[in-house]
This record gives C-alpha cells, structure tokens and sequence, in this order.
C-alpha cells in the first residue's frame, strides 16, 4: 500500500510539475474537422481511390504469388507495376527536398532513374518472403487538399496484421501513390531524412547523395 | 517498449523517481508540441554520441540479438509467437490503463479494463486475445504517450545502449512505466526479482523477434540507417500518441502537386 501512495504521489507531482511549466504557453488551435467538410464531396473520389488500391494489391499478389515466374521476371512486372501506378517523379522530388532546386538538369535526370532503379532493386530482393499474405481494404479518408488516404492491412495467413495507409492523388484522370505508410511511417518521410543526413554529412553537397546512389 | 533499464532500479526506486521528476520538469521548460510528421523537428544536440551508441547496438544486434531472435521465429511457431505478445500485452493492463486515465482517455481506459478481464478469464490468462476479436483492440499507451498529451515535447533524440532509439521525454516514460508496474512491485516484495528479470527479457526477445522484417527492410533501403531509423521513431510515436483520433494520425507529410506548379 505504501508504494502505491507513493507512485501516485509522484504521478501527482509530475502532472503538477508539467502543468505549471505550461501555465504560460498556449497551445496550437484546434484543427477544423475538414474530414466532415469534404465528406459528401469527395465519396466518389474515395471510393475509386479505395477500387484503384485493391487492384494494384490484386495485381502485386498475382506475380508475387504466380510460381512459374523467374525472379528476374518479377522484378520486370514489378517495375511496370510501379512506373504504372505509382508517381514515381513527385516521390522523387518530395524525398530530395529543398535540394532539388540546386540541381542541374543533367543531375536531375541522373537522381530520377537512379531512384527508380533503387526502388526496384530494394523491394525486389524481398519478393521471397512473400508468404500468402494478403491485403485488406478497411476504408479512407480525404488527405490534405486533393488525396485520398486508403487504408488497409496487410493480413498473413497467421499472426498480427501491419496497418498500411496509401496516399493516392488523382492527376489528368488517373490515381497514383504518392506515399506509403506502415504503421504511421512514412516511407516518402523516412526516405527523405535519409537522403538529407547523406547530403548534410557530405558537406551540403547534392553530388555525396547520387555518388550512393550509382552504387 | 522493452524494459531493462528497470533492471538498475531495484534498490533506489526513489532516486530515480526524483530523478525522472527533475528530468520531466527540465525538458517541459522550453519544449512545445510536435505535430509536424516530418523530420524537420527532430532536436539531435548529441548526434555524435548517439551515432556512436548506434554503432555498438547494431554491433551487438548483428553478433548477438539478431540472430537469437531469427532462431526465436524458427522455434516458436506464429501462433505461440502472437500467444506470448498478448500474454505481455495483458500483464501490461494496470500500466496501460493508468496511462489512459492520465490522459484523459475515459474510453480507453474502459477498453483496458473489458480487455484486461475478458483476456484473463475468457483468453486463458491472456494467452488468447479474446477482446480484439469482438472489435476492443490492443491499444499500446505509455507515459511517454501520456507526457505527449499534456504538451511535452521530445527533448533530444537519445540513442539507448541496448535498448535503442528513444528521447529524452519517451525515456523518462518508459522508466516511469516500469517503476509504476504492480508486476514488479509484487515479484520484488516477494523476493522474486529473478522471475521479473526473466519476463523483461522474455517481452525484450519477443518484441525485437516481432521487429525482424521491418528492421531488415529499412537497413536495407536506406542509406544513412541511422538518420532513417531517427526519422521513423518519431514518425512511429507520432502515430502512436495520435491514436485517439483518427483523423489526426498517419497520412505522412505533405507532399505538393509538383505538376500544377505549386512548389516546396
């Protein structure tokens, strides 16, 4: 019994502690709930978002799990899949950040298909452990100013399910990922502070990041 | 998170007590709330020393962590795997809920408590997590969590020997968690350390078992493996604080319309 007094005692202490740091500070205004503004508007644009997400999912398990198929022709379906369905150039420039604009055209086209074929050569190493999983849609919801974040899980034949958000937009009439999240990281985030560590630790210089990338 | 720092505290619980007080207070000072998803907030004042930290963990993990925690897999099929996470989930309940109700979480703290009974009695000692099947899932909170919902922010980022990516806020938390736990209160009172020793370990085995994809998967596609794993552990805590409201959590950063000529 004395212990509890005491663990609670502290936890007193800590909320009075923290409160009276925070007597001055007032705190950022609430957001409106712009889920319910655009609710009726943008159904429609769930519901393709949410159809477009669950036929890239069928057509990534058709290959992965299709045995007859070479590794070397899995990585050739996958690179179409992902030129196809995914905005590959607005990914790009997002994960290189405020670095972009010192690029040259030259530089840009180079980290454009160096990117891309990181991209393909990383996920494709993976395809073996692709055990029957499959992917369930669970829902959206409008994202920002013009996406749509599906959400879904990746269910296993067995064991805990990983929560997978997409963030699709819609441009000149067709959906495209900008953005994958697992389990509320961002891979466009993740990606984009990785490459920016590389270029701040290689002096601010863009070329540190594209040197990596050749390899 | 795993535990063992609990494993230095048996004897001087209230130092540390005090300890996690000033520490709290310190870094509420000059703090605000981080909502942004990105990693521009990220304060990393002792990068160096983290980085160094970094290297001696993912040392020690490739020798030694990681490859008992493949065998971990191996051995223990899927079913038990998920069995014993739901057995530390439960034993997890009185933390858990103590956090919900500092954070103000009224329903949350309902859960824990339906959880928490249905999972002993109808899930065998919570080896069978009864409540998600009927739609009450698990809901991971912390004092970190907690400290989160009051306004604290992160304070550095710190890179813990072992233990691994924290801040200074989530570390304080998860030192306050495992102080506060009624399960080692008891075991000590009974002089039963070593069984309390053996489930910190036993959860640390089963969680980094539970990570081995995931950490392999950003190893492997990141370049600078630290600033990427930096980057997703707030990214993860974000979400994790946010949970109580959906409309808040996930979604990443914003990425803009390169196309319509909106830029950065």
């Amino acid at each position: 019994m004395k212990y509890i007094l005491m663990t609670s005692s502290m936890v007193v202490a800590l909320v009075v502690g923290v409160n009276s740091a925070y007597a001055g500070y007032s705190g950022p205004s609430e957001t409106p709930p712009r889920a319910l503004v655009l609710e009726v508007s943008s159904e429609a644009a769930a519901k393709g978002a949410e159809a477009f997400i669950d036929r890239l999912a069928q057509d990534g398990i058709g290959f992965l799990s299709d045995v007859s198929m070479s590794d070397d022709g899995r990585k050739g379906e996958f690179r179409k899949l992902l030129n196809k369905n995914f905005d590959l150039n607005t990914i790009a420039r997002f994960t290189l950040g405020r670095n972009w604009k010192s690029l040259s055209d030259a530089q840009r086209k180079e980290y454009l298909s160096s990117f891309k074929r990181m991209i393909v050569e990383v996920y494709s190493r993976r395809f073996s452990d692709y055990q029957g999983q499959k992917l369930e849609v669970r829902g959206s919801r409008p994202e920002g100013t013009s996406d749509v974040l599906v959400k879904t899980a990746i269910v296993p034949p067995s064991g805990p399910e990983v929560a997978v958000d997409w963030r699709v937009r819609k441009s000149s009439g067709e959906y495209k990922v900008v953005d994958v999240i697992v389990e509320g990281v961002s891979m466009a985030v993740t990606q984009r502070a990785d490459f920016s560590s590389v270029i701040q630790r290689g002096g601010g210089d863009v070329n540190a990041l594209l040197v990596h990338l050749r390899q | 998170m795993v535990s063992f720092g609990a494993m230095r505290m048996s004897n001087t619980n209230k130092k540390y007590s005090i300890l996690a007080l000033l520490a709290v207070t310190v870094m509420a000072l000059p703090s605000c709330a981080n909502n942004t998803s990105g990693d521009a907030e990220i304060s990393d004042p002792f990068e160096s020393t983290n980085r160094a930290v970094f290297s001696f963990n993912t040392a020690v993990d490739k020798a030694v962590i990681h490859p008992i925690a493949k065998g971990y897999n191996t051995v223990v099929p899927e079913p038990a795997r998920t069995g014993i996470e739901n057995v530390f989930h439960n034993l997890k309940s009185p933390v858990t809920f103590a956090n919900q109700a500092l954070q103000g979480d009224v329903e949350g703290a309902g859960n824990v408590l339906v959880r928490a009974v249905v999972n002993t009695f109808v899930g065998i000692g919570g080896l069978f997590d009864v409540a998600a099947s009927e739609g009450i899932a698990y809901e991971p909170e912390d004092f970190g969590q907690t400290l989160a919902t009051w306004g604290v922010g992160h304070g550095p980022y710190l890179v813990v020997p072992i233990i691994g990516p924290s801040s200074l806020r989530d570390y304080v938390g998860y030192a306050v968690d495992s102080f506060a736990d009624p399960l080692r209160w008891y075991l000590f009172n009974v002089d039963k350390e070593s069984l309390y020793y053996g489930k910190v370990g036993l959860e640390y085995l089963s969680l980094r078992a539970s990570l081995v994809d995931v950490l392999e998967e950003l190893q492997k596609s990141s370049i600078d493996y630290y600033a990427a794993t930096r980057s997703a552990y707030y990214q993860h805590r974000e979400a994790l604080v946010n949970d109580q409201d959906s409309s808040l959590s996930g979604g990443g950063a914003n990425i803009p319309d390169y196309d319509s000529g909106e830029d950065l």
